[in-house]
């Protein structure tokens, strides 16, 4: 794959609106109108009645606007959220809607041009977490962030992804994660991390109750999730595995907006989960693996998964109140939570983490915009990974910053190893007191031993 | 334009009134009714007073076309000024099918010598529409079309005063399907000026009134509907005893429920005095006694152009007008608009489709290197 | 025939079928498009309670938005509040509602209509200045945002001057006032106005989904 870098002409103007002078990004070699062709084919490919209803819901009364942190950091018109598929919306009314070919035969939405979609990709890509907090504010309830995944599509199929996006989505279909966590690598971090932290830790059970997942960032940066996940799971005395053909929750397919590949990721997982007859996937701290595998992964298989997916967090504060998992209350200080968006906000996952919190005996001090209406660290939807969004990124961190200040806590905790790795990024950048830290690692950290015997909870963690 | 000017041997008002024997007191006790009748401010009710002292009475020539007499029944009961006054001692009433009492040729002669006298100085009244096609032929009197005499009455008339619906827009005889062709007497004289004393009848002070003003001051403030603003200046609504009634939103829903025997607003009963200009409400009729809304019935806005055409006496102002079959009409539309919506949500899935197969079939993709 | 006929019927019963075309076509358009089965596991079997939640969650704004949107959400709020009262409280327009549908009920004094139609078009007013001054706003606005607020304030401005006498004879301003409504009607399913309808269809939707999900609303 070549790739282009172009940079936008300085202080170019596109309707009225002054254009930064940023850095466009283009995969393959296509003419413009075939890239224009294939952005709007694939746009409207997975289109149906629910995105057609929020693209005619619009009011344009901005309110998207005081959601967004892109918006309130910088006071850019153009980070307003339902602007960022502005020229979607313009191919929606042309190509789809129901007065579509009124709207053709009169011309009243002229087309999108290429190089529309190419000033768009800051905006579909850059400055967008898919958080979904406007989705909260608007008073049509709009699940913009779902249209920006759409659109995403489109730029996509259409070669008009951030490099890096593009990149670590290429190299996660190509090799089987985005990071480089392949699985020989992974095999040795697991042999590594296990004679460390002297945890057994099950790789490629024939067959297994439940099957356990990683993200690659906890592979490469966060090891001791893996331990830690391993103390959980062996303290229940579950049966349980790692495998080596579907072990990567990441899925760079869905951030970078290729279905396809979406789909081959999640597969790999599904297929893995059904060769070791594993009743539960459990996935771990990572915001957009749950909205991957827990509310798309049925769709990517096509039929209802013959297991059940949850998240670690939902996991943990299941078998702490049933009792499968003994802890300590060994956490005694305040602590605030992060909420990951895709799993809070997004994911339905919301209560988990507070509970767990609590049995550890923190005292939790919620930040003023907590569960559902928290604000995102800035790094998800693939952001993180885009250099060139940096800046911008550090301006949307502020806000956590001040959020969490605001709480006075001494400890701050969350539940997604990609929240995690925007706030150890933004830390070091503003050398920052605080870290991020892991809630699965606090309850490994804190296991009441001796372990329990092989006692289940109610649901997928009891053999079938 | 100038004030209609008398016949050179007429007495003025004032020796008209004397001559018959009234006293200078009564003459001046009619001024002050007709000043305040106008509403007129006191100096310009001496203004009135001393034309009418010192000009001579006017020439009028009152002509009845398409009418049913109505207005000229409602002019008889005229409290102040009374007829009798008006045409005994205010004007000179040369010509009246009705209240005069030569009759066939000779009445004929009377008028055709009385306009000759006052040629360009009369005042010109005319009761009743007047039908255009066939030259005419469905008004004749006396061998005479309406049109022809109006045509003809009007040339020597310093001014036309429309009296009642029917003269000044057309009235019933111009209701749909207006089988006669009648028109308005302002859609046939042109070239004079014309005033309009609409209603059916007219209130008759207002056209005892409008002659007194005319044959004092000249032609009054008019309209847009040629109306004298003094008379129709406000709607029956603005200035209805029940007003305040619509204001609290009180209403009588029908003509013998508790809202009607309160004496609440008839809105809801089709009342059309919101959009009739008149001053029923304030001069009332028969010496003030009454109005039809006093009566307990809504106005039927019978001084409005098409008053009879609206047709919905009954139902209230602020309703559509729906006609018969609106029912069918919103079902048919409905049906259009879902075999529509059908359509459009099909070709947006063709359209998905096509697309959806090319974009598989692309040889160029990105994925594909 | 006259203008207050005309507007009164001709034109009224045209702008109702075009209303209701038009209506129809575009939610039916928008409703048969594919709909994908949901196979993930739900967290909650009660999306319809979802869908109905939403829809009267949402007509309040979230405390933790209140401070930047409160301007124009009161603005908001102020002229939808006044027209809902405006239509459905001024006793003429009980009537008008009736001799459509059959049903009516009890008004209000038309001196409380003619204050919260005043508001109502200063809060119009005050929207449109916003419109054309805030960044976000004027970024956002089409053709379609300008042309559906003249259809909504023409019938509040005409109905107050038809109520005021300011302009004319009244046979003629409420014939305007009508033939406002009218284009109002018309104009109404084509535009952004048909958030009256969409609105439900938009927070069902969101409701309903998230409830699944057991997201955040």
């Amino acid at each position: 794959m070549n790739t282009t870098t172009v940079k936008a002409g300085e202080g170019s103007v596109a309707r009225g609106v002054p254009m930064p002078d940023v850095r466009q990004d283009k995969q393959g070699d296509l003419a413009p109108q075939e890239r224009l062709d294939i952005a709007m084919r694939n746009f409207v490919r997975d289109f149906g009645a629910v995105a057609a209803t929020y693209l005619e819901s619009c009011i344009h009364c901005g309110n998207c606007a005081e959601a967004c942190q892109y918006y309130v950091q910088t006071g850019d018109p153009r980070y307003t959220p339902i602007w960022k598929i502005e020229p979607f919306k313009q191919a929606y009314k042309r190509e789809m809607s129901p007065f579509a070919p009124i709207i053709r035969a009169l011309g009243l939405k002229r087309r999108v041009t290429v190089e529309e979609l190419e000033e768009w990709q800051e905006l579909i890509f850059d400055s967008c977490t898919m958080c979904g907090r406007c989705t909260m504010i608007c008073p049509m309830a709009i699940d913009i962030a779902s249209l920006v995944g759409l659109a995403r599509h489109g730029m996509h199929k259409a070669g008009l992804v951030p490099h890096e996006l593009f990149a670590a989505a290429e190299r996660g279909e190509r090799e089987g994660s985005p990071l480089g966590a392949t699985p020989k690598v992974f095999k040795e971090r697991v042999d590594w991390i296990s004679d460390e932290e002297e945890v057994e830790v099950h790789m490629d059970l024939p067959q297994a109750d439940v099957l356990v997942t990683i993200s690659s960032i906890e592979i490469q940066k966060y090891p001791q999730s893996i331990a830690a996940l391993a103390k959980v799971l062996n303290h229940m005395g579950l049966s349980w595995t790692f495998r080596s053909q579907g072990y990567e929750a990441t899925n760079f397919g869905l951030l970078s907006g290729n279905a396809d590949w979406q789909r081959h990721m999640s597969m790999k997982l599904i297929d893995a989960a059904i060769a070791c007859k594993a009743s539960l996937v459990l996935l771990p701290e990572c915001g957009h693996a749950y909205t991957a595998m827990r509310w798309q992964g049925a769709t990517m298989y096509g039929k209802p998964l013959p297991f059940k997916v949850r998240h670690i967090s939902e996991f943990l504060a299941e078998h702490i109140a049933d009792g499968s998992i003994r802890v300590r209350k060994g956490l005694n200080k305040s602590v605030t939570f992060h909420d990951p968006c895709q799993v809070v906000r997004r994911g339905g996952a919301i209560e988990g983490p507070r509970i767990v919190l609590e049995a550890l005996g923190a005292e939790i001090r919620e930040m003023r915009e907590n569960r559902g209406m928290n604000w995102c660290c800035g790094g998800g939807g693939g952001v993180i990974s885009i250099h060139r969004a940096d800046a911008l990124r550090y301006k949307a961190f502020q806000i956590k910053m001040r959020q969490v200040e605001d709480t006075g806590a001494e400890m701050l905790v969350t539940s997604c190893s990609n929240c995690r790795l925007s706030f150890d990024d933004s830390q070091a950048h503003f050398h920052w007191d605080k870290t991020a830290h892991s809630l699965l690692e606090a309850v490994a950290e804190n296991l009441d031993t001796p372990p329990a015997r092989a006692a289940a909870g109610p649901d997928g963690a009891r053999a079938p | 334009m100038s004030e209609p000017s008398p016949a050179v041997d007429e007495p003025t008002v004032l020796e008209s009134f004397q001559q018959n024997g009234f006293s200078r007191r009564t003459f001046l006790k009619f001024c002050a009714a007709t000043a305040s009748l106008l509403a007129l401010p006191a100096a310009e009710a001496a203004v009135l007073a001393e034309n009418l002292a010192t000009k001579p009475r006017p020439t009028v020539i009152y002509l009845s076309f398409q009418e049913c007499t109505g207005c000229l029944e409602s002019l008889t009961r005229s409290f102040s000024p009374t007829l009798e006054h008006l045409i005994f001692n205010v004007v000179s009433l040369a010509y009246n099918d009705t209240l005069q009492a030569a009759a066939g040729e000779s009445a004929e002669a009377a008028r055709e010598d009385a306009m000759r006298k006052a040629w360009g100085k009369y005042v010109l009244v005319v009761d009743g529409a007047i039908p255009r096609p066939l030259d005419g032929a469905y008004c004749v009197v006396g061998g005479k079309s309406a049109l022809a005499s109006l045509q003809h009455v009007a040339e020597g008339a310093a001014a036309v005063i429309a009296v009642g619906t029917c003269a000044a827009f057309g009235g019933l005889p111009l209701a749909n399907p207006n089988p006669t062709g009648a028109v308005a007497v302002q859609d046939l004289v042109r070239d004079k000026p014309v005033i309009n004393l609409s209603g059916c009848p007219p209130i008759p002070e207002i056209i005892t009134g409008s002659v007194v003003y005319l044959l004092s001051f000249g032609v009054p403030e008019l309209d847009e509907h040629r109306r004298p603003k003094v008379f129709f200046g406000n709607t029956i609504h603005d200035r209805c005893y029940r007003r305040p009634f619509y204001d609290k939103g009180l209403f009588a829903t029908s003509f013998d429920d508790e809202g009607a025997r309160n004496g609440w607003c008839l809105y809801e009963l089709g009342c059309k005095g919101p959009t009739t200009y008149n001053s029923c409400a304030t001069m009332k009729w028969n010496g003030g006694t009454s109005f039809p809304i006093e009566s307990g019935h809504g106005c039927l806005g019978c001084s409005e152009p098409g008053f009879w055409d609206r047709g919905d006496f009954y139902h209230p102002l602020s309703t559509g007008r729906w006609g018969s079959g609106m029912g069918e009409k919103l079902a048919v539309a409905a049906v259009a608009g879902a075999v529509l919506g059908g359509a459009a949500a099909v070709a947006g899935r063709q359209r998905q489709k096509a697309r959806n197969d090319a974009s598989t079939q692309h040889p160029d993709h990105p994925e594909a290197k | 025939m006259d203008l207050l006929t005309f507007a009164r019927g001709p034109a009224l019963q045209w702008a109702l079928v075009i209303f209701v075309v038009g209506t129809i076509w575009r939610l039916i358009g928008i409703l048969l498009l594919p709909r994908k089965p949901d196979f993930n596991e739900p967290r909650s079997t009660h999306p319809w309670r979802g869908a109905l939640g939403l829809i009267v969650r949402r007509t309040v704004p979230k405390r933790e938005f209140a401070g930047p949107t409160a301007f124009g959400n009161t603005i908001g709020y102020v002229f939808h509040f006044g027209l809902a009262i405006v239509v459905f409280g001024f006793v003429p327009h009980i009537l008008f509602i009736r001799s459509l549908t059959g049903l009516h009920w009890p008004g209000l004094p038309s001196g409380v209509i003619y204050v919260v139609g005043a508001l109502t078009l200063a809060a119009l007013v005050a929207a449109l200045v916003r419109r054309l001054s805030h960044p976000v706003l004027r970024l956002l606005s089409n053709a379609d945002d300008y042309l559906s607020w003249l259809v909504t304030a023409a019938p509040v401005l005409t109905g107050l001057m038809a109520a005021a006498h300011w302009g004319g004879p009244y046979p003629r301003l409420l014939a305007i006032h009508v033939l406002s409504v009218c284009v109002l009607l018309a104009w109404l399913p084509f535009g952004k106005l048909m958030h009256v309808f969409l609105v439900f269809v938009a927070r069902g939707t969101t409701g309903a989904l998230f409830a699944r999900k057991g997201a955040s609303t």
